[in-house]
């Protein structure tokens, strides 16, 4: 049997499983309630920052805008500057002139800016979670059930099976991140609009010395951002998936699987408090997820953590995952 | 059949988005770890090279200003990007014949101990040593983040925070007078931008901090506190800036003429020497 056919298969029984659906719906409602919070968060801050600098300083913020371009320019030409400061003060200069050509209150949300948020905010909870919901079941689920008897007896090699299993994870992985960005845009574009995505964001932060290094950022456009922030969710999506894919082959239970995945991962959280002074913590996939933190700079700087160590730990774990699960598979021996 | 086309669609989907992302991927891999994406940031501005090159032998035909400090020091929040650096001196030409000049070495967002570093750097001595007068405004940033604690550890930080920055002014006046004996120097006490949101807590506290400066500023007898809580409480409107914390074009200026109004039998004093 061919293994396109076998994927086509896995997906179908994957869909009217209507796990899918679920994974869908707890988007649907999610974004919603986020994107709904963050208007109120916005109007909030509106309303503190009129009360703190009088009732004009929110409508009126070109005025503040040019003021602020200003004291930029006279800091950037200043000979007592500190050298270090300059690139982070042309990106910022580059955002302000933007927003004032474009008129943008730079205030204000958009589809873009938020299902870019939205992202950054999951990465390294709320998308291994929903990845979850859908790879802890996949093998597990037909031992627990027990067709895996009927896959099994069928004149197709065992490995073969697996892959086709493990290749519909991954193009499960991608509708979910598919999903994902399409419905924030919707949803969020009914509350902010649907624009933005042209607009400047800086990246390109680095570590030196433990700290944060401005020195080298610059502006890319949102959409380019965005994407290179969906990018790497799919690629957490990945890790995560292959790993909860091989517990899910070793222990052979679908609620043990989805227990064991998720408080590791929310053990991750803890642990990240240890990060500096505990050197084997980094090495965990868990403290590694915050992928997107290395584009936006809000991450913790800590000397040799940087994108490429978290990629390299991240598909380590992957590789190892998927070795695991496939030598594990083939040479078990299945009683049901 | 329904099932056959949502497979078509799926596997179409998850092709070209996979792609996509792959590229997003490779992107986000570069942007993070290349050395410099972008050229720009060494070539395009010149370096400026220091004062020093300035020919800047004390003489009698000029007048020396130095100001120092933070970001009210440079100017910032003025729209016409003037500051106290030509406020000043348009207010000292009535007092003075000589010839005016400013050196304006403030640096947005500097605390008392970068200030003392900038002392320490020893960059500053000639410039310093040339000078008639100095004006120092910092503080404002060793203070600004307090508001946001809350009440309880407040008190404490603020005892940190002034003992630290007390420590820090007082080191700065000793470098500042030996590296010039002579010159008098004006030290800008702080204001409350946030008046409208401050509590009476809040108020004690700034009250605090500007009483123990000017104690500490006067056992020098040539250093002049001048206050400018006072100017600015009910003019906040009209002498602050759209950024609701440095003072705008009205605010330099009215700063300026009540210091020029303290100093201005010195510099009349000074000029006829």
């Amino acid at each position: 049997m061919k293994l396109f056919s076998l994927i086509e298969n896995e997906v179908i029984k994957m869909i009217s499983k209507k796990r899918l659906m679920f994974v869908l719906a707890i988007l649907v409602v999610l974004i919603s309630v986020f994107a709904y919070g963050q208007k109120q968060t916005l109007e909030r801050t509106k309303a503190q920052l009129s009360q703190r600098m009088g009732i004009t300083a929110t409508d009126d913020w070109r005025k503040l805008a040019d003021q602020q371009l200003i004291d930029m320019k006279n800091r950037l030409e200043s000979p007592y500057r500190d050298e270090k400061d300059k690139s982070s003060l042309l990106v910022r200069m580059e955002q302000l002139q933007y927003n004032l050509d474009h008129n943008l209150n730079p205030l204000e949300q958009s589809a873009a800016k938020f299902s870019t948020k939205f992202m950054e905010q999951a990465i390294f909870l709320f998308l291994p979670l929903l990845i979850i919901m859908l790879a802890a079941d996949m093998v597990s689920g037909e031992s627990s059930s027990g067709t895996i008897k009927l896959l099994l007896v069928r004149n197709v090699p065992r490995w073969k099976i697996l892959l086709s299993k493990y290749l519909t994870l991954i193009i499960l992985e991608v509708i979910v991140l598919f999903f994902a960005f399409v419905l924030s845009v919707i949803i969020s574009g009914f509350f902010f609009g649907f624009g933005g995505w042209f607009a400047p964001i800086a990246t390109g932060f680095k570590v030196l010395a433990g700290k944060l290094d401005t020195s080298s950022v610059f502006n890319v456009p949102q959409w380019q951002y965005s994407l290179m922030v969906y990018s790497l969710a799919y690629f957490v999506a990945v890790v995560v998936g292959s790993i909860s894919f091989m517990i899910s082959i070793l222990v052979k239970s679908t609620a043990a699987s989805i227990g064991i995945i998720m408080s590791t991962l929310v053990a991750g959280n803890f642990i990240s408090f240890f990060l500096t002074d505990w050197k084997i913590t980094r090495y965990m996939f868990m403290v590694n997820l915050r992928l997107t933190d290395y584009l936006s700079g809000s991450f913790q700087p800590i000397e040799g953590m940087t994108m490429l160590f978290s990629i390299t730990v991240l598909l380590g774990w992957t590789i190892a995952s998927v070795i695991i699960s496939f030598v594990y598979f083939t040479k078990q021996d299945i009683l049901v | 059949m329904f099932k056959k086309s949502m497979w078509y669609s799926i596997i179409t989907i998850a092709l070209v988005c996979f792609i996509v992302l792959s590229i997003g991927f490779y992107q986000a891999i570069m942007v993070t770890s290349k050395v410099s994406a972008q050229p720009s940031a060494k070539a395009q501005v010149p370096q400026v090279s220091e004062d020093s090159a300035k020919p800047s032998s004390k003489n009698a035909t000029s007048f020396k200003i130095l100001i120092m400090g933070d970001s009210i020091a440079k100017g910032t929040g003025d729209e016409k990007s003037k500051g106290f650096s030509s406020y000043l001196s348009e207010y000292f030409k009535n007092n003075t014949s000589k010839e005016i000049l400013v050196d304006n070495v403030g640096i947005d967002g500097l605390g008392s101990l970068g200030l003392q570093e900038q002392l320490d750097s020893r960059r500053l001595d000639k410039t310093i040593l040339d000078s008639d007068m100095i004006l120092v405004s910092i503080g404002g940033n060793d203070l600004r983040s307090i508001l946001s604690l809350n009440n309880l550890t407040k008190e404490d930080e603020f005892k940190v925070r002034l003992d630290n920055y007390l420590n820090n002014l007082k080191q700065t006046i000793k470098d500042l007078r030996t590296a010039n004996p002579n010159s008098i120097v004006i030290f800008l006490g702080l204001y409350n931008p946030y008046e409208k949101a401050t509590s009476v807590e809040d108020t004690r506290l700034l009250n605090t901090w500007n009483y123990d400066t000017q104690q500490l500023v006067e056992e020098d007898g040539k250093w002049i506190f001048i206050p400018t809580y006072d100017l600015m409480k009910y003019n906040l409107g009209r002498y602050i800036a759209k950024d609701g914390l440095h003072p705008n074009s009205a605010g330099y200026q009215a700063l300026s003429n009540r210091i020029s109004k303290s100093v201005e039998a010195i510099i009349s004093n000074l000029s006829t020497q």
